[in-house]
């Protein structure tokens, strides 16, 4: 008598779910595809739940998490995500077309919000990243 | 080499037993859907201080590296990795190289306290924005804990 049951089908469905979610998962990022700069060695940026991520497409349109911000805008929309968080942690995603004066003008725009410190979203060269 | 000693009479267990294997796909599985997705990699910048005393005095100790578009002219997106050879920086009143970024920066911040451990970048406002992140990379790259503050280029 065979007892053991047939799991062929079981790893089947798993290694399809594992497949569809490592070619999704780039698409479930938050904000614009931005292509982010290549870097060699960037430095761990934590998980972007928890983050407000400022981004900066191509084009220089201004995003916070998943709305587009007008330029005039961008402080109140600021401290709409920022809300009553107390220590909130800010990220720009730059793309790497940008000339270094949009990115600096958004720096200041987030200074003059109230917050010293941001993190430069990079990806590391070979890889895959959004 | 005994394969058949314990449960000797009965016939030969051929099969694999894929129950750890199933164990650890499915844990995989969980990971790469909760985590990877959402994981960022960057550096931590501080941000030039423009609302306020931007006449702030200049301490002794700052190291400042300036990166102009004429000595260095990258405008546009680098090509392969690295910066381009003809790129110079100045560090500290001094042209160099950006090769030789590293070393220097180690150089002189060797000895200093951790928390004195700051380079801060002038950056000409034309330069290419992957560009400047590579140069900032460059130069973590020679002093690990390295921290990084722009000031307004003049």
């Amino acid at each position: 008598m065979q007892a053991a049951i047939n799991i062929t089908p079981l790893v089947d469905v798993v290694l399809v779910l594992l497949i569809i979610f490592m070619v999704m998962a780039p698409q479930m990022r938050k904000g614009p595809d931005v292509n982010l700069p290549n870097t060699t060695k960037p430095n761990s940026q934590g998980d972007e739940r928890g983050r407000i991520l400022v981004s900066i497409d191509e084009a220089g349109g201004l995003w916070i998490n998943d709305q587009s911000v007008a330029a005039g805008h961008f402080d109140e929309a600021l401290r709409a995500a920022v809300g009553a968080e107390a220590n909130p942690k800010i990220v720009i995603r730059g793309d790497a077309k940008l000339n270094f004066r949009e990115v600096r003008e958004v720096m200041v725009a987030i200074e003059q919000t109230g917050f010293r410190g941001v993190g430069l979203i990079a990806k590391r060269t070979g890889t895959e990243g959004k | 080499m005994q394969f058949n000693s314990s449960d000797s009479g009965s016939s030969l267990q051929s099969e694999i037993n894929i129950t750890p294997l199933v164990d650890v796909v499915l844990v995989l599985l969980i990971i790469f859907m909760v985590v990877v997705p959402l994981l960022m990699e960057g550096y931590d910048v501080d941000i030039p201080r423009a609302s306020a005393d931007t006449s702030a005095p200049v301490a002794e100790s700052q190291l400042i590296l300036g990166i102009g578009a004429t000595a260095c002219p990258i405008l546009t997106p680098p090509a392969g990795e690295g910066i381009p050879k003809d790129c110079q920086v100045t560090l500290a009143d001094q042209k160099i190289p950006v090769a030789e970024l590293p070393a220097r920066v180690a150089a002189i911040l060797r000895g200093r306290p951790a928390e004195q451990r700051a380079l801060f970048l002038a950056v000409d406002d034309r330069l290419n924005y992957e560009a400047v992140l590579r140069i900032i990379d460059l130069a973590k790259s020679g002093v690990e804990d390295l921290k990084i503050e722009f000031v307004a280029a003049n």
